[in-house]
């Protein structure tokens, strides 16, 4: 546990440097960018465009609201500008959007929200661990650190691309095309367990997140601890699909629930109808009382 | 560069005292300009230290006495005790006060159309400029403005703190109320620099407080190895002029503020309520417009009467007023109590409206409370605190902070900690995670208003959200950036506004504009907006602006941007879709 922990922490340096170096540069140079990287310097609220927040806290996906937080105070005191000074600006961005949100999604996990998932999938955010260089393609990097023997071919070949994880002695892609295609085609041959795959861009976050060690439902004294599947691929397919039956049942209850996210979705010709049934509801009754008003009045001077 | 020859400059003075000094010149001050006090602190090396004036005054009566050509601040209030200003002097006309609560308003805002009273002059247009603001000076009206006041006082402070140093000090770390817009700030940073202090960071009144609480709450983990649980503090701070409620989450030496929610009601209005109590035509006797010497110092003499009945029924009963105004007017009254909170029942009100805002942004109910920690001159009052007390669901309150001083030793460490002080014992190891006061966002869709950085935000913040052109080949759109509470955008204050050129010629709806507003740790707000859909080699540029720009006198402004724009370069708010 407390290696997959300090696992957490040295990836997360080198992720973070990465990303607050970009997030610079889009400040610099906006309008060179394509919108998919404006969508990264987007807000939390849109939820799908997650990165791992747990990375950035370094935190376990199943930790507690009372961990988050110390996590965030403790990185915080480290990197908030008043001490860092302003070259921490970035880093204590990032601080607070993923504090934010992972506090949001725990506070609902304990409301009862997401229970339905259970154990097996919370913490899933629908995001990959690596990230992009360059434009989305349709196929991505992913290495079985189940069969990974932690030769370092690969890291050798593609420095930037794969990264090795020394406390799980295993590779891992770090940034998808990090690297020329030709050393990724050198890394991807020179893996001696062919452990190195080529997947759909749409399967990877999912493989991404099953191949990282999930704690075990334990027994008293016995299960407990961390495991990851053996068979990552078979692994990844039956979550997906449990995953697609729940938000379909999800999406049955949100009909008749009618949640936040339903608000948010709403689209400005229905803002204006609700405005107007709004408005015609309260002026109703002032009608009914003028139209009253008159009937009476009018009664009055029949009599 | 010039700082370094400055500390060179201090190092030639080398006496024994100035050692620990030494090390770290360059710490900020923190000044808390209250509306009728201020004070200073520093941090001298081990611990905060508040600066007494020469009459060992650490909290000094705010402000300035015009008097033929010499002016003096209450800083020194009048140098030589045979000098000595006293209230009856400084109520004379010739002296302006109050000028946090003038500062960057326009005449149309209650508080300056209230502040009329004062026995200063304040002309008002009633139309959106700044007010006209004058002190009497060998019976002649000498204009002025409140940033010109401020300086004056600042620059009496700063001597004060040199003359203790023996450096000069260039940084400072003031409070404000929460209040306080960013148009105002502006206002107070201007009034340093032209006292020659340098803003390090404006911060509001109670997280000062929660900053110093948290300092407290690390010794104690200290000394008796106590557990460093989470405790929750809720901050209440009611001065002369505003009034401020703060919730905080303290753990570790990093106080984090969850909500924040401040109303400009104070000790002023409580004044003004009970003398309009005793003095039934009090409004026209006051009446700005007929001042005259004799008036001016019969109002004097019923504010400082009714200063100190206010005074005494914080632990009497009752208690009797007997003023001789002159002119054959007296007032000769028993005030108890009950009669004064009656008087004052909007006021306890409106205190309890933003304590139960404050309390409902926090996300919290009045048991998870561990602390209530109450400050500022007006705490004193017994309905106050009750009524603090009693919302909170507590007994009593937290002991151990000194209700006047505690802004003013917050400043100071946030100074210390901002200019990278640390300290071997571990005292200074603190932070405090800031929240925006109020919303922040942009006119659009005709005059709403859309909030991009909601209010409660963690500082910093990043935030954007992508709006839409509202007619066909609309090639520009204009950006008006807006602060506040209201739902439309003329409800709320007007920062500042600029326009987006070269928008491609497409029908509406199919532009995206990407507008993104970026406060950093020093709270200075940065726009960037610019055309993200479509791309191509004809998009103009981004366009980064720094708000506020608006200066003096823009009550027209929004009306006028409206009146004129409103319709074709308008923005619409892109409806939330599903990203691939």
């Amino acid at each position: 546990m407390a290696g997959f922990f300090s696992t957490c922490a040295a990836s997360d340096h080198y992720c973070l440097q990465l990303r607050s170096g970009s997030a610079q540069h889009e400040l610099t140079r906006p309008n060179k960018y394509r919108r998919r990287s404006m969508i990264r310097c987007c807000s939390t609220a849109k939820g799908k465009a997650r990165r791992d927040y747990y990375e950035v806290l370094g935190v376990a996906t199943h930790s507690t609201p009372h961990e988050i937080k110390e996590a965030y105070r403790k990185l915080q005191k480290q990197h908030h500008p008043d001490i860092a000074g302003d070259k921490g600006h970035d880093y204590a961005l990032l601080l607070n959007e993923a504090y934010e949100v992972l506090m949001r999604s725990s506070s609902r996990k304990a409301d009862g929200f997401g229970k339905s998932r259970g154990g097996f999938g919370s913490g899933y955010t629908g995001d990959g661990c690596s990230s992009w260089n360059g434009p989305m393609r349709s196929q991505a990097l992913f290495v079985d650190e189940n069969k990974c023997i932690g030769c370092r071919e690969c890291v050798h070949h593609a420095g930037e691309t794969f990264a090795m994880d020394d406390v799980l002695g295993s590779a891992r892609v770090q940034v998808q095309f990090g690297d020329a295609d030709q050393q990724i085609q050198v890394a991807v041959e020179s893996c001696p367990v062919n452990c190195i795959h080529w997947v759909g861009s749409q399967e990877l976050p999912v493989l991404e997140f099953m191949t990282r060690p999930q704690p075990k439902e334990g027994h008293g004294v016995f299960g407990g601890g961390w495991e990851r599947p053996k068979d990552v691929f078979a692994a990844a397919r039956n979550f997906a699909r449990k995953l697609e039956r729940q938000e379909q049942q999800e999406r049955s209850q949100g009909a008749n629930g009618g949640g936040r996210e339903d608000m948010e979705a709403e689209t400005a010709a229905q803002a204006e109808a609700r405005r107007h049934a709004g408005q015609e509801l309260r002026w109703k009754s002032l009608l009914d009382i003028w139209n009253g008003l008159g009937d009476w009045r009018k009664s009055g001077t029949d009599r | 560069m010039a700082e370094q020859f400055y500390t060179v400059a201090s190092d030639s003075e080398t006496t024994g005292d100035d050692k620990a000094q030494q090390s770290f010149p360059d710490v900020a001050i923190g000044i808390d300009i209250g509306t009728s006090r201020c004070s200073v602190a520093i941090w001298n090396g081990h611990q905060v230290e508040l600066l007494k004036n020469t009459r060992s005054q650490k909290g000094m009566r705010s402000y300035v006495m015009f008097k033929d050509d010499t002016l003096s601040a209450g800083v020194t209030g009048g140098a030589t005790k045979e000098h000595a200003h006293e209230e009856r002097d400084i109520l004379s006309g010739s002296a302006i006060f109050n000028m946090k609560r003038l500062i960057g308003r326009m005449d149309t805002d209650e508080v300056v159309q209230a502040s009329k009273t004062l026995p200063f002059l304040v002309q008002t247009l009633g139309i959106g400029v700044r007010p006209f603001i004058a002190a009497l000076v060998n019976n002649m009206w000498r204009s002025t403005t409140p940033e010109e006041v401020l300086a004056i006082f600042l620059l009496e402070l700063k001597a004060l703190v040199e003359m203790h140093l023996k450096h000069p000090v260039r940084n400072a770390v003031l409070t404000i109320p929460v209040a306080f817009s960013r148009f105002q700030q502006t206002r107070i940073e201007r009034a340093c620099a032209m006292a020659g202090l340098h803003v390090l960071r404006l911060m509001p009144e109670p997280t000062a407080v929660a900053l110093l609480y948290a300092q407290q709450q690390q010794q104690l983990m200290h000394d008796n190895m106590g557990s460093g649980i989470e405790k929750i503090a809720l901050i209440f701070n009611i001065g002369a002029g505003y009034c401020d409620v703060a919730v905080s989450a303290t753990a570790g030496g990093v106080s984090q503020i969850r909500a924040l929610s401040g109303c400009t009601v104070g000790g002023e209005d409580i004044l003004q309520n009970v003398m309009r109590h005793l003095l039934p035509n009090y409004d026209n006797l006051c009446d700005n417009a007929g001042q005259t010497t004799d008036r001016i110092k019969s109002m004097g003499l019923l504010r400082m009467a009714t200063q100190d009945a206010i005074h005494k029924l914080a632990s009497q009963e009752s208690t009797e007023i007997n003023a001789d105004l002159g002119n054959g007017l007296k007032v000769c009254k028993l005030l108890s109590r009950a009669e004064f909170e009656q008087v004052n029942h909007v006021i306890f009100e409106k205190c309890e409206r933003i304590i139960k805002q404050c309390l409902l942004d926090a996300k919290l109910t009045p048991e998870d409370i561990n602390d209530v920690i109450l400050v500022g001159g007006c705490s004193r009052i017994p309905k106050i605190r009750s009524l603090v007390l009693g919302l909170c669901k507590k007994e009593g309150s937290y002991g151990s902070i000194d209700d006047l001083e505690a802004a003013v030793s917050g400043a100071a460490l946030e100074g210390a900690i901002a200019s990278g002080v640390t300290d071997p014992s571990g005292s200074l190891d603190l932070l405090t995670i800031q929240v925006t006061p109020m919303n922040l966002g942009i006119r659009s869709d005709g005059d709403g208003f859309a909030a991009i950085i909601p209010r409660n935000t963690a500082v910093p913040a990043r935030r954007d959200m992508l709006f839409t052109t509202s007619q066909d080949n609309q090639a520009e759109a204009l950006v008006a950036v807006y602060e506040g509470e209201g739902k439309q955008a003329e409800e709320n204050h007007l920062l500042g506004y600029f326009k987006i050129t070269g928008i491609p010629p497409v029908p509406k709806g199919a532009v995206e504009i990407s507008v993104c507003m970026d406060i950093d740790a020093g709270n200075v707000l940065r726009v960037f907006a610019g055309v993200v859909k479509p791309q191509g080699e004809a998009t103009p540029p981004f366009i980064e602006v720094r708000m506020p720009t608006l200066d003096d006198g823009h009550g027209w402004c929004g009306q006028a941007l409206a009146k004129m724009y409103g319709s074709k370069l308008d923005l619409a708010v892109l409806p939330k879709k599903l990203q691939p």
